[in-house]
């Protein structure tokens, strides 16, 4: 009996390390102390914005920049609070990120720039947007169905920001019954284009420009002729199937000599790095996401290998893990840039270094601008009478004007813009190829999305 | 086949299999003595990387003696987590179980913890250079024999992993407090009705082991980072490494590491990485099916 009950006791002590754990898991993230800032760009910003000029459509009232001062800057870009603006409306919104393991950087950051901007938003007079953040584990996807239909039927949420790839595919069903409107600006996915209520708000990972990653190459290095493919199975399957050999084939008339697909968060890639070398592959592509591209980068200018490196991101998590060895990767990108003077850039960037003493990056940026979307929306339904808190109402807002304030592009006295596709549901942003010169960085050409019938060749700006 | 890519792809299965020997023989030690499945070993292995990272980067201490301290560190929580997590539970001759839920429970909640704390960005081991500002710690010389590659932290590696599998074993072979560990280990009756303190050998073979768990971790973090989801995955192979190689012989275990390492590189001349745990699994089935004592180990008299 003695023993019974201390092994009960102990179970417990071991059940409480776990559900402790577990708890600590759930928690929003700390702020970093890190010293990391996010990588900016060094070039123009209309080079690096592809030049649009185009003022927001501010449908919160009140010009771009326009506005006496305030005091709250976003008050002067958006105009002021109020019930117009959402006063005394609260959005329930869900949040389906990667909060612990190898991805819990991506999930942190996210996070931060979805609070900044419901903060933001709630100083300024409008909306309350209440988060509630479920971790998917990494990509788990039934760990993500479970969490989705936790949060809404338990907590109730009338948007989703999703993130990662296959969770993001295997949640569309869920949120197209629930009538959930949903935001990817992570790991989007052809798969997940085109589902009601699914909306990206990056361009389409790795799909959209692998092609001018490749054109990229092609120009610079006219002799490259076979190609090394490296990629993950949670995303970018396409790049990696299809769009990748055929645009290689086409721009150059050579083939794919290595094509190695791997487990998200692979740390040893000195066996492939040694395939590479031996395949005598003149240039590589990595569709890889997140460490596991500064993992790839490091073996293979280890293993001897000196031919061009493209990727698809950049993040500063990847370069700590590369260290020198990053100033030899270009990657191609629709890519933030910390230093955009675009006015409403300025005022995000000066709200997360004030409430988190760290530069914003990439996956942040897209977060938070997708706050500031469904704040456009709900204020966009008050001003048709409708429900702000009816998801339908809200996505039918979006359709009729899929045009949005960015903090990518602009010029200083004009906030960026961009447009969601209501056919398929993606987004058209500035993308473009870059060098990393001592840690950061650099536009070296701007290229486009293009279709698979279109010339490769056609992907570079001009 | 391609002999180069075969004989790189052996040099690569030397170096993981020495990093797995060295592991092995760290999860090895303690559960051979103590019966704990010691998942939390992964916390040494963090504790150490995140110790020399913080005393070598933020208090500027010389690299040798920041890896000292993480050493330190590493032993002080692997005795932490004896003392306070397993010891009230052994005293009370608890479940085996009960002592893998804990360790459970600690492994988990342990990277979790360190993303509180230090926050979940990668944190690279840097030093404090002439001038102020912090710079790699190390810089991975690379050798090149033709086609063949090999860096200066992959040598260290294979040179530090074997020195300190043989210096475990001469120390439980030939030193009175090894004699005690064999005891303890094969006959905990006999050895304590001989005078063996248990609680002695237990924080010796913990601090043991926790020390080769912090050598591991100081590896990758020097390779690579310190990250908070670092150590689970290494930890886990240590325990496939004791069980594959042979569970009551730490030569056994080390060398089933190797073995492993040599597996899971040769393996990708076939198949492609996304393959590799696959390998090991089906490697470790197919030895407890036809050796349950292990590739190396010596079946029950």
């Amino acid at each position: 009996m003695r023993r019974a009950g201390l092994a009960r006791k102990s179970v417990a002590i071991g059940l409480v390390f776990g559900v402790s754990g577990l708890l600590a898991a759930c928690s929003s993230g700390s702020d970093s102390s890190s010293e990391d800032a996010s990588a900016t760009s060094e070039t123009s910003e209309e080079a690096a914005s592809g030049g649009d000029d185009a003022a927001s459509e501010d449908t919160g009232g009140g010009d771009a920049a326009g506005d006496e001062a305030t005091g709250n800057c976003i008050n002067d870009i958006f105009g002021p609070g109020g019930p117009e603006a959402g006063e005394g409306v609260t959005l329930n919104g869900g949040m389906l990120l990667a909060m612990t393991g190898a991805g819990s950087f991506f999930g942190d950051v996210m996070s931060k720039g979805a609070q900044l901007a419901a903060d933001q938003i709630r100083e300024a007079g409008g909306m309350d947007y209440q988060i509630t953040i479920a971790d998917h584990n990494n990509g788990d996807v039934p760990t993500a169905l479970t969490e989705v239909k936790r949060m809404i039927s338990q907590d109730g949420i009338e948007v989703l920001q999703t993130s990662y790839g296959a969770p993001s595919e295997a949640i569309a069903p869920l949120i197209a019954e629930a009538g959930v409107l949903t935001i990817n600006g992570g790991g989007s996915s052809p798969g997940q284009l085109s589902k009601d209520f699914l909306w990206q708000n990056r361009m389409v990972f790795a799909e959209d420009p692998a092609t001018g990653a490749l054109a990229y190459i092609n120009e610079q290095y006219p002799d490259a002729k076979s190609l090394a493919l490296l990629g993950t199975m949670e995303n970018g399957v396409g790049v990696f199937r299809e769009t990748a050999p055929n645009a290689w084939a086409k721009l150059t008339g050579g083939d794919v000599v290595v094509a190695e697909q791997h487990d998200v968060g692979e740390t040893d890639f000195k066996a492939i790095a040694s395939k590479i070398k031996a395949s005598n592959a003149d240039a590589i592509l990595s569709v890889s996401f997140g460490d596991d591209l500064g993992y790839q980068v490091k073996a293979v200018r280890e293993a001897g290998i000196d031919v061009p490196f493209m990727g698809i991101e950049f993040t500063s998590q990847a370069a700590s893990i590369a260290g020198d060895t990053y100033d030899t990767f270009t990657f191609a990108t629709d890519f933030y840039n910390v230093d955009n003077p675009n006015p409403w850039n300025q005022c995000f960037v000066e709200g997360y270094r004030a409430k988190y003493g760290e530069d914003p990056e990439y996956y942040g940026s897209n977060y938070y601008e997708q706050v500031f979307i469904f704040w456009d929306l709900v204020k966009r339904v008050i001003a048709a009478g409708g429900d702000p808190n009816d998801a339908a109402q809200l996505q039918a807002a979006l359709i009729e004007n899929p045009t949005f304030a960015s903090v990518y592009g602009g010029s200083a006295d004009v906030v960026g813009e961009v447009i969601l596709d209501t056919n398929d549901h993606s987004i058209s942003k500035p993308m473009g190829v870059f060098t990393v010169e001592n840690g950061a960085p650099v536009l070296a050409q701007e290229i486009r999305k293009v279709s698979p019938s279109d010339d490769p060749a056609s992907a570079l700006v001009q | 086949m391609n002999i180069d890519l075969f004989a790189q792809l052996t040099i690569s299965g030397v170096v993981l299999g020495s990093f797995y020997a060295l592991l092995g023989v760290s999860f090895g030690l303690v559960y051979q003595t103590s019966k704990i499945f010691h998942l939390a070993n992964a916390i040494p292995f963090a504790a150490a990387g995140y110790a020399a990272v913080w005393t070598a980067g933020v208090l500027g201490l010389p690299l040798f003696l920041a890896l000292l301290v993480a050493l330190v560190v590493a032993v002080l929580f692997g005795l932490l987590i004896l003392v306070v997590g397993y010891f009230p539970i052994i005293r009370r001759n608890g479940a085996l179980l009960s002592l893998f839920l804990v360790s459970l429970g600690i492994a988990v909640a342990f990277p979790n913890l360190l993303q509180i704390v230090f926050g979940t960005e990668n944190l690279p081991l840097q030093v404090k250079g002439a001038d102020g500002e912090l710079e790699a710690a190390f810089s991975n010389s690379i050798y090149s024999f033709g086609f063949l590659t090999i860096t200066l932290i992959d040598v260290l590696k294979v040179v530090v992993a074997w020195l300190v599998v043989v210096l475990v074993v001469l120390f439980v072979k030939k030193t009175r407090t090894g004699r005690s560990i064999t005891a303890l280990r094969t006959n905990p009756t006999m050895a304590a009705a001989v005078g063996i303190n248990k609680w002695m050998v237990y924080v010796v073979v913990f601090a043991l082991g926790s020390l080769i768990s912090g050598i591991a971790g100081l590896f990758v973090t020097a390779e690579f980072v310190a990250s908070p989801s670092m150590a689970l995955q290494w930890t886990l192979i240590g325990f496939i490494a004791v069980f594959f190689g042979g569970i009551s012989s730490l030569p056994g275990t080390a060398l089933g590491g190797l073995v492993l390492g040599l597996l899971t590189s040769w393996s990708q001349l076939f198949m492609g990485i996304q393959f590799a745990p696959v390998v090991v699994f089906t490697a470790l089935f197919v030895i407890l099916l036809v050796k349950p004592q292990g590739l190396f180990g010596k079946a029950a008299a």
